[in-house]
């Protein structure tokens, strides 16, 4: 649209000007008042290399309202059907491993026991956002999902506020979980041979805090940074995995106890993160540190670099690095005979742990439709470390820790109604 | 934005280019489109239609769920607006105060009084003056996007709404299309540059007694907005003169001696728009006006 030319008056030349601050806002800004409802659809499938594959479709509905309010509510349904290695070592002669409900699964020589398992979850959360007067916004949501031995139900609340300007923003909030496991078949003992269970829920509570700053650094940098602070209490034990029982005197396992994990845990994070627009494109990159009361330090570093096309287009490439070291208590095997540790597991997300994913995103419009498709594909390599002290017999010969390739792929479509 | 018109439009093809037609703002609308795609043509029809009853829902003062509805019912509590009505209201300010107070968006309230159906009835005196008292952009706070307005005042945006609208679209489509678009809602037009085959568009004007009947003047433009302020129809009879339904907001009576159309050309629609209403505002100086404006301009 034209808006210079000659104007030969004061009067227009005031004019001129005020029309030109008013048209010059954004068409897509002026439109965004628009109540409006925005569907994301997506697919997640998961498969870990013979291990866990999970299908998980989300249906999101979020709704903006004129006068700033959003309200979000999203759907999910997971699929989960797999093994998930059981904690037991390999050993040279399968393995036959019985579960507490009776069922039976073998185990190949040299391989990692598995305990094979099917599960579906369903999840409801919602979100409602709302201005408080100018420069305040406040956000409360809920949380609940189920599946067949655990129950999730949350809530938080999060308030922000915008200063110097809205270059700043602060944001203080919390949340507060009330869960619930009921292991199939009970709940065994902690660090037993697994046959005595005790019937009913576990409990399990999470208080979460969080705080966080950002700061508009410039035209074209943002900047945050925000701290999280996490207390869980009540029943933290992985109840179907299990640690083997070693002794000196036999070079397999003579036996498996089941895991058994401290009654809280403490975690804290902060996160820095950062984006940057170029000309067009968008660099975000992160940079997270972890710790909590169990001893487990983690560093994560986050980059993806989006990458405008025409028409709406654009491709975005991913890496992430992650470290984990163990926790205090993990350990790959209990030999027998000694006095027992008080806490125990051999569940490799509890041992050192690098994780390295490369992926890319791809968005798109079907021709005349202004729906969104976006594609993202991740390739996961997740290995951990350390091999067994001799101690452990003939498991120490074995690669504990094989690395496990994982590939993530998921569907979106976002349209608005 | 995927909202269809709430009347449907209808697209025809006119010998080398594609006109989609709907009604919006209580006016024909009518988008114009120099090329051969008519499936891209419905879809820049569609989007001009979203956005004029998109603007129209949340600027109408006929309506009451929308901002204006807000800031008429706040009785006195200040209202903060969005950025896309505080830039609407930053350039009502700006007419206000270059008109000297004569282009007023709170002086809508007068025509509660004023009737303009052809007939005879003027209000009183004491009517007029008990409306006064809450007409007058002076008595409000604008400020810091949060307007203020005393409790009884009202805002109207109608004076400008229109031809905004048809910038917007204009914008809109010009983003979507290289092709060579007309946006005309009701009269207020935005031709978006030379067609195809090098010639300007050709718009025709009523003639302010016949409208609909008759255009009075072709006028050919290829970049550029226009607007007519004056409504033939729209008068009241007085001591056997015709009054037109432009207001003055400091006398609480119409312009006396307004032309019954002015049609002006200028860069944008919104801009014509302004102008043509200023214009009328002048009464018979409305030609002098326009004349220190160095704008095209056709007054009847």
């Amino acid at each position: 649209m034209q808006l210079e030319g000659g104007t030969g008056s004061s009067l227009r030349e005031r004019l001129n000007k005020a029309a030109l601050a008013l048209l010059l806002v954004p068409a897509a800004a002026a439109a965004a008042d628009l109540p409006a409802t925005q569907i994301d659809t997506t697919t997640l499938y998961y498969g870990e290399q013979d291990r866990v594959q999970v299908v998980e479709p989300v249906v999101r509905a979020t709704r903006l309202f004129g006068d700033g309010q959003i309200l979000s509510v999203q759907l999910a349904v997971d699929l989960i059907t797999g093994a998930s290695p059981s904690g037991a070592l390999p050993t040279g002669v399968p393995q036959t491993i019985t579960s507490p409900s009776g069922k039976v699964s073998s185990t190949p020589a040299g391989a990692i026991p598995t305990t094979k398992f099917q599960d579906h979850r369903g999840g409801l959360d919602a979100d409602w956002q709302t201005p408080i007067g100018k420069y305040f916004n406040s956000t409360l949501g809920m949380h609940a999902s189920r599946e067949k031995d655990y129950q999730s139900l949350g809530v938080t609340a999060k308030v922000s506020a915008e200063m110097f300007q809205r270059s700043l923003t602060v944001t203080a909030g919390g949340g507060y979980n009330w869960d619930s496991v009921f292991p199939v078949g009970g709940t065994p003992i902690g660090l037993s041979d697994g046959t005595e269970v005790t019937n009913g829920k576990n409990s399990k509570k999470v208080e979460s805090f969080l705080f966080g700053v950002s700061r508009v650094m410039s035209r074209r940098w943002l900047l945050g940074l925000d701290a999280s602070r996490t207390l869980e209490r009540g029943y933290l034990t992985e109840p179907y995995k299990v640690i083997s029982l070693v002794s000196f005197r036999s070079d397999s396992p003579i036996g498996q106890l089941t895991d058994n994990r401290p009654a809280s845990r403490a975690r804290s994070s902060l996160l820095a993160s950062s984006v940057y627009h170029l000309d067009q494109d968008i660099l975000y990159s992160s940079y997270r540190y972890y710790k909590d009361s169990w001893g487990i330090r983690s560093n994560t570093v986050d980059a993806s670099y989006r990458h405008d096309l025409d028409d709406g287009w654009y491709l975005e490439p991913h890496a992430r690095y992650y470290h984990q070291t163990a926790a205090d208590f993990f350990t790959f095997g209990i030999v027998a005979g000694l006095a027992p540790p008080e806490y125990a597991t051999s569940d490799y997300r509890l041992g050192q742990l690098t994780t390295m994913t490369l992926g890319l995103t791809f968005a798109f419009h079907v021709e005349d439709s202004p729906a969104l498709w976006t594609v993202r594909a991740d390739y996961i390599r997740q290995a951990g470390s350390g091999t067994a002290p001799e101690n452990l017999g003939s498991a120490s010969t074995f690669d504990l820790n094989p690395a496990i390739n994982t590939i993530s792929l998921v569907v979106g479509y976002s349209f608005n109604m | 934005m995927d909202r269809p018109a709430e009347q449907g439009s209808i697209l025809t093809r006119i010998e080398d280019y594609f006109a989609g037609r709907f009604v919006a703002m209580a006016s024909p609308c009518t988008v114009l489109i120099d090329g051969d795609d008519g499936e891209e043509a419905a879809a820049l029809v569609e989007i001009a239609a979203c956005e004029a009853l998109r603007i129209e829902h949340k600027f109408s003062r006929y309506r009451s769920d929308n901002i204006v509805h807000e800031i008429n019912h706040a009785a006195g509590r200040p209202v903060t607006v969005d950025d896309e009505t505080a830039h609407l209201l930053d350039y009502a300010n700006t007419c206000w105060e270059i008109s000297e107070g004569l282009f007023d968006i709170t002086s809508g309230v007068l025509r509660r009084i004023w009737k303009f159906d052809g007939g005879h009835k003027v209000p009183g005196k004491q009517a007029v003056e008990e409306c006064l008292r809450h007409v007058g952009w002076s008595r409000v706070t604008w400020q810091d996007k949060t307007l203020t307005l005393p409790a009884g005042m009202e805002i109207d945006l109608g004076g400008i709404g229109k031809e905004y609208a048809v910038d917007r679209a204009a914008a809109l489509l010009a983003a979507r299309t290289k092709s060579s678009c007309v946006v005309n809602f009701g009269g207020d037009i935005y031709a978006g540059g030379l067609r195809r085959n090098g010639r300007t568009w050709s718009v025709g004007i009523d003639d302010p007694g016949r409208t609909g009947k008759a255009a009075l003047y072709r006028l050919d433009i290829a970049r550029a907005g226009l607007a007519t302020s004056g409504d033939a129809r729209r008068f009241v009879r007085w001591r056997g003169k015709r009054l037109g339904h432009i207001l003055n907001p400091k006398t609480g009576w119409p312009v006396l001696g307004a032309p019954s159309s002015v049609t002006v050309v200028a860069n944008t629609c919104l801009e014509a728009g302004t102008l043509s209403t200023l214009a009328s505002l002048q009464g018979p100086e409305a030609r002098t006006f326009l004349e220190q404006q160095n704008v095209q301009f056709w007054i009847v």
